[in-house]
């Protein structure tokens, strides 16, 4: 692996796999929030 | 529609990607992107995941939620009664593939009951395929697959739902077992430095960028009208956009996973036949080559069983959701689940028996409707400027249970580069199937020519037009007039 490599795998990964998780973890404090309101409303 | 509704946002989520993940991410993205520039290939694939997959999967999840009718039925009501025929050609596309597709899940399926029983081995891989596929012995797990999913899809979006929260992160699990096997070999950084270094001259090659859009095209599901038919389940106050960039990310996440997995272990374990093996086909690399991987690996059974329950799960997962649209569809005209669903499944399973008796038969659908595709995402693209990209945006895309805004270029993609791309990438298709067989490439009965996909389009456009009148009529509720602008 030259240092050129690590760097792809550094920007893809972190592009595809970073990102992934990134969503996953908005769309769980989303969730969250959507399921506060629906508490407080019922 | 009550209970017919997905119980929660995961649900959802963990369905849709159960779609989106299927055989070409395990067993077309490690090829492809081994054969196009690794590194290089990889920079125009994430792009083509921002401006094709992404805003045609929110296209499609709009078109769900604000319809909650089959692909004919939104077609109509969002575009109006003259396209139902478009969302005919959706649904046309996604079941032929749906058809041959039970048989790939049974090919998983059967590999997987001989990988329990410790075969095939290193040997026996290539002439076991051999003496598989395209025989009579290939009717039966194609039997068993088109079962399966019936159970499933009979329950209706229940049993969809509670199949993909098991199967699913079993399938992320087994995918990162398999990584950390591959890793673990000595000799995988090589797989690693062939997938990761990039050629950056690669980039000026239309070829690169090509094969990184057709790759978004048909390994995400977007434009399928596999969302579409999912997001008619969605909840009332469901996310739209963020779902949509979840969906897209998840699948590519687990593509690019099974990318290092599939080159790690090539490069550990047969390097002096890379190029062969990443030249084998989907079927090659699969079920001959990763055999005989496995089998020089050490505890190679135990994970040769992983493999190939992941990618049963990946293929079960895809399948339903296709028999689910085609059901879909029979349902908007008033047809029940039930007798919806058998007769989807008995055409599948008629239809699906050639190809499992005769390879060449699979390898014409798998060319004619895997280009098919493309025109169903210029469909969505047409059906969604037609409705309004603005209003579409404003109403339902950053409309009730929004967890994100969209912007304006999402209108500017759908509307101008999304329609551009499925030109450009089915003219070149069509144009290389010319070479192809340069003499014949315009026989209409050819395995893989231009003059097949125009001739099996044109018997299937004419009829749906045709039947336009009648696909409008029949659907229950009837959708409204044109919309009003």
């Amino acid at each position: 692996m030259t240092p050129v490599s690590w760097i792809t795998l550094a920007l893809i990964g972190g592009f595809v796999w970073g990102g992934f998780a990134f969503l996953l973890v908005r769309a769980i404090r989303a969730e969250g929030r959507k399921e506060r309101r629906r508490e407080r409303q019922s | 529609m009550k209970g017919e509704l997905f119980s929660s946002r995961w649900g959802l989520v963990l369905a849709t990607l159960g779609m989106a993940v299927g055989t070409g991410n395990i067993w077309r993205f490690p090829r492809i992107a081994a054969s196009n520039g690794g590194g290089s290939f990889l920079v125009a694939w994430a792009v083509f995941l921002l401006l094709w997959s992404v805003p045609l999967m929110i296209v499609e999840f709009s078109f769900g939620k604000r319809s909650r009718l089959g692909t004919v039925g939104a077609f109509a009501k969002l575009a109006g009664r003259r396209w139902a025929w478009m969302g005919g050609w959706v649904a046309l596309c996604a079941t032929a593939i749906m058809c041959y597709y039970s048989v790939v899940s049974g090919w998983c399926l059967r590999y997987l009951a001989l990988a329990l029983q410790g075969r095939p081995g290193p040997d026996g891989a290539a002439s076991a395929w051999e003496g598989f596929a395209g025989t009579a012995q290939a009717l039966g797990p194609h039997l068993v697959a088109m079962s399966l999913a019936t159970l499933v899809v009979w329950f209706g979006v229940r049993g969809i739902e509670r199949v993909a929260r098991v199967l699913i992160p079993t399938l992320f699990v087994l995918v990162l077992i398999l990584v950390a096997r591959a890793l673990t070999l000595p000799g995988a950084e090589r797989g690693l430095a062939f997938l990761f270094t990039p050629n950056w001259a690669d980039l000026a090659s239309p070829r690169i960028w090509l094969e990184a859009l057709t790759q978004n095209a048909w390994d995400t599901g977007a434009g399928w009208g596999l969302i579409l038919t999912y997001a008619i389940y969605m909840r009332v106050r469901e996310d739209v956009p963020l779902n949509a960039f979840l969906i897209g990310f998840g699948n590519n996440s687990v593509s690019l996973l099974a990318g290092i997995m599939v080159l790690c272990t090539v490069f550990a374990l047969n390097p002096a036949a890379h190029e062969e093996i990443v030249g084998a086909g989907n079927e090659g690399l699969t079920f001959v080559w990763m055999p005989q991987l496995f089998a020089a690996m050490p505890g190679g059974a135990l994970f040769m069983v992983v493999f190939f329950l992941a990618l049963s799960f990946a293929a079960l997962t895809s399948l339903i959701s296709m028999l689910e649209l085609a059901s879909r569809v029979l349902m908007d005209m008033g047809v029940g689940r039930r007798v919806a669903v058998l007769s989807v499944a008995g055409l599948g399973l008629a239809v699906g028996a050639p190809s499992a008796l005769h390879m060449p038969f699979f390898q014409n659908q798998d060319w004619v409707w895997g280009v098919g595709l493309m025109l169903s995402g210029l469909f969505f693209a047409l059906a969604a400027a037609r409705f309004g990209l603005e209003r579409l945006r404003r109403e339902v895309v950053n409309g009730e249970g929004s967890d994100v805004r969209i912007g304006r270029w999402w209108v500017w993609v759908v509307g101008i580069l999304v329609p551009l791309e499925a030109v450009v990438l089915m003219v070149w298709w069509l144009w290389q199937a010319r070479s192809w067989d340069p003499e014949g490439w315009l026989h209409p009965l050819g395995v893989f020519t231009t003059g097949t996909v125009l001739a099996q389009w044109a018997v299937a456009l004419l009829a749906l037009v045709a039947l336009n009148g009648w696909l409008v009529r029949r659907q229950h509720p009837s959708p409204g007039e044109e919309p009003t602008p």
